[in-house]
């Protein structure tokens, strides 16, 4: 064989696969989503599916996402069903996407109530499930390969920051009668737990004066806030859903009760949300935590915060879903999906675990590092201990009070 | 023919071989486990509220009682599957009689007073206090026992248990005593039945199937939290379906939920905007010109219907 022919031959053969490749290259890469557009889980559902559709959208207006087995930028479709915040029509949404469309990319709803029927669905079908929010504990093991969460720290991870505020400077400002309520959900009852275990390992002199749970559709707290003032605390913790922090905000400013130090989840999670429910002097001196809707970080791959907020009120003003840390949690799954989509050499779902999985402690977003452990449980995201201050046009900003080097202000207390 | 073995031949087991194959027709099984679960608390339901007249609200408690029982037993006992289900059913029973003085109450004071029975014991299995037992607000995860094809198939046997169950409700004369005892029990009594014994019997039946059906919901579904097995949107569902169909017949509640649900996931899946407005205008107007549900069509001409 001549050295011309032995070259062609080469050639052909490099190229042979590739060419095969961009033959065998789908029109469309199928992102399957459940959301919830209405019922107990809406507000944190919606503003994810908002935001992952917003960098759907974009990715499409530029040709596609980039799918690295297939060398070229491919469209992206959304199929997303609403589960009217029904576990049981989740699970069966979930099914439909994988038996009937063959989805491509799976995505979870939001939360953990209706993440988990779909964790042992995707595990059945082996299809790795993008996971934004869902914390539960129980969905992370070392035997199920099949999921990965996006967007939201693991719940123990939560209240770090505000266990170590309490338990150093809390102590020492004489924060030392600690009350907690929360709702018996698997999110803020882990939380709560998780509080109680750090103040307990710090050895602080905190004493925890009342310690009740909720359940998670409480409206009125208005009884409770009289007991926790009878229990004459120092420093109270109120962990609730969204629904349970306007619930309990209103009630504490209709009855006029202060305390030195009030926590409460939410005002620094959903921040539009909280304020056109309750308005910014109830808000105002109440500490939270600071998620990346109040952290400019400096991100390596999509928007910054403040272009994020821009576009995604532009494309969703009015329609009823508030900017907030879920419409950051859905534009960082879809980042995190991108990046999973560049870099994986097949679209078998192991091969897409892996190369989401390689992106762990590389990739920076406006939601922060992206950081997983080996069950596929978030732990690269922060959440510092913040602080609403409130000025007198309405307009509230949450000020990082812990840890220290991430500190803009220090705490005021009533 | 005699009426009981027609009811088997042409109603219980075509529905029972359909639900076998379909699998092997149709992949989300998971639907089709629905569709099943659905079929049989329908009956469930029909055993109480289509035979005795007690609408039970709070019927997803026993249901719910039957999910945690199955649970408790594979995460906390450690038992294999069968033998979980067999204490998820007890589960139901046990919680049926303990909620049997509430058949002194009737009408909406029953209905009212189950509802409230079933958010204590969902109050209960949710409380933090008892995570070591039932895993409190945190879910449940029964993955080592994960086994949908199995469950499933164990799911239609459930199924064909409850629907002869009833057809023979249907055609006995327990079962024509407890319609007795619907229509006037002071009369049924004075004819010699025993009304508190009737009713017992036919409330614990129907928590048996609910529990049951808990049981195989937590076997086939594995990772749930307390919201999913007492959501109330599961007694909701059945108790609309026994009544679109017609309560007190064997075909009723299955043409309420392979219509209802049917539509439910048609339209709820494909145009989800408008499915409260279609699934609410379809059940105002069966309460305004079909109050006895579909099988009245049938009826009111005089045609006997399963």
């Amino acid at each position: 064989m001549s050295r011309k022919a032995m070259l062609c031959l080469i050639a052909a053969l490099a190229c042979g696969p590739a060419a095969h490749a961009q033959q065998a290259a789908p029109a469309e890469i199928k992102i399957g989503h459940v959301h919830a557009a209405s019922g107990a889980y809406a507000s944190i559902s919606m503003p994810v599916y908002d935001g992952l559709k917003l960098w759907i959208d974009q990715q499409n207006a530029g040709g596609g996402a980039m799918v690295k087995p297939f060398g070229k930028k491919i469209p992206l479709k959304l199929i997303s069903y609403d589960d009217q915040s029904n576990p049981g029509t989740a699970a069966t949404l979930i099914n439909q996407l994988i038996t009937q469309d063959k989805v491509d990319i799976l995505v979870a709803d939001s939360g953990s109530v209706l993440t988990a029927v779909a964790v042992p669905i995707a595990r059945e079908h082996k299809m790795l499930l993008f996971n934004p929010t869902g914390t539960g504990a129980p969905f992370f093991t070392k035997d199920n390969p099949y999921i990965a969460l996006l967007a939201d720290p693991a719940s123990t991870i939560w209240p770090k920051y505000l266990a170590g505020f309490l338990t150093t400077d809390g102590v020492k400002d004489g924060l030392k009668r600690l009350a907690i309520l929360y709702a018996t959900n698997d999110f803020t009852t882990t939380q709560a737990n998780a509080l109680r275990g750090f103040v307990k390992q710090s050895g602080a002199a905190i004493d925890i004066v009342y310690d009740q749970g909720v359940p998670t559709n409480t409206s009125n707290y208005g009884v409770l806030i009289n007991n926790i003032a009878a229990a004459k605390p120092d420093a109270v913790v109120e962990l609730g859903y969204v629904g349970n922090d306007i619930a309990f905000l209103r009630n504490l400013q209709d009855a006029g009760q202060k305390f030195k130090f009030l926590f409460a989840l939410y005002p620094g999670v959903e921040t539009d949300e909280v304020l056109k429910n309750v308005g910014a002097q109830a808000m105002d001196h109440v500490f939270t935590y600071v998620t990346s809707q109040a952290i400019e970080y400096k991100p390596n791959v999509g928007m910054t915060l403040d272009q994020f907020r821009e576009a995604f009120e532009k494309s969703y003003k009015g329609q009823g879903v508030e900017f907030g840390f879920n419409a950051i949690a859905g534009y960082h799954s879809g980042l995190m999906i991108g990046q999973a989509l560049a870099d994986t050499d097949s679209l078998q779902q192991l091969d897409l675990r892996r190369a989401l999985f390689a992106q762990s402690g590389k990739v920076t977003t406006l939601d922060g590092t992206f950081e997983l452990d080996d069950t596929g449980a978030q732990i690269g995201e922060i959440t510092p201990l913040g602080q609403i201050i409130a000025d007198p046009k309405g307009a509230v900003r949450n000020v990082v009070v812990f840890p220290h080097e991430l500190a803009a202000g220090k705490p005021l207390y009533e | 023919m005699r009426r009981g073995l027609r009811d088997v031949l042409f109603v219980v087991l075509p529905v029972v071989i359909i639900a076998a194959v379909a699998p092997l027709l149709y992949a989300n099984e998971l639907l089709l486990f629905s569709f099943v679960m659905y079929l049989t608390l329908a009956q469930g339901l029909n055993a109480i509220y289509g035979f005795t007249g007690y609408l039970p609200f709070g019927y997803v408690g026993v249901f719910g009682a039957g999910a945690y029982g199955f649970a408790i037993s594979v995460m906390i006992l450690g038992l294999p599957p069968f033998a979980a289900l067999a204490i998820g059913a007890a589960a139901g029973v046990m919680l049926g009689l303990l909620l049997t003085p509430l058949l002194r109450l009737s009408g909406a004071y029953f209905a009212i007073a189950n509802l409230a029975a079933a958010q204590a014991v969902y109050q209960v299995v949710s409380n933090p206090a008892l995570q070591d037992i039932t895993k409190g607000p945190y879910g449940v995860s029964l993955s080592e026992v994960f086994a949908p094809r199995l469950s499933y198939e164990v799911g239609v046997a459930v199924l064909a248990a409850t629907l002869l169950a009833m057809a023979w409700l249907r055609n006995s004369r327990f079962g024509l005593s407890l319609q007795a005892i619907r229509e006037d029990p002071i009369s049924a009594a004075m004819a010699g039945v025993a009304v508190v014994r009737g009713r017992t019997i036919a409330w614990l039946l129907s928590a048996l199937i609910a529990g049951l059906t808990g049981a195989v919901f937590a076997w086939h579904i594995s990772v749930f939290y307390p919201e999913t097995a007492f959501d109330i949107g599961i007694s909701i569902f059945a108790t609309v379906f026994t009544l679109f169909g017609g309560a007190a017949t064997l075909i009723g509640p299955l043409l309420g939920v392979l219509v209802l649900y049917g539509v439910y996931n048609t339209i709820g899946i494909t145009v989800p905007q408008y499915f409260q407005l279609i699934y609410g205008a379809l059940i105002v107007g069966l309460v305004l010109f079909l109050p006895d549900g579909l099988v009245s069509l049938l009826t009111r001409r005089g045609i006997r219907v399963p």
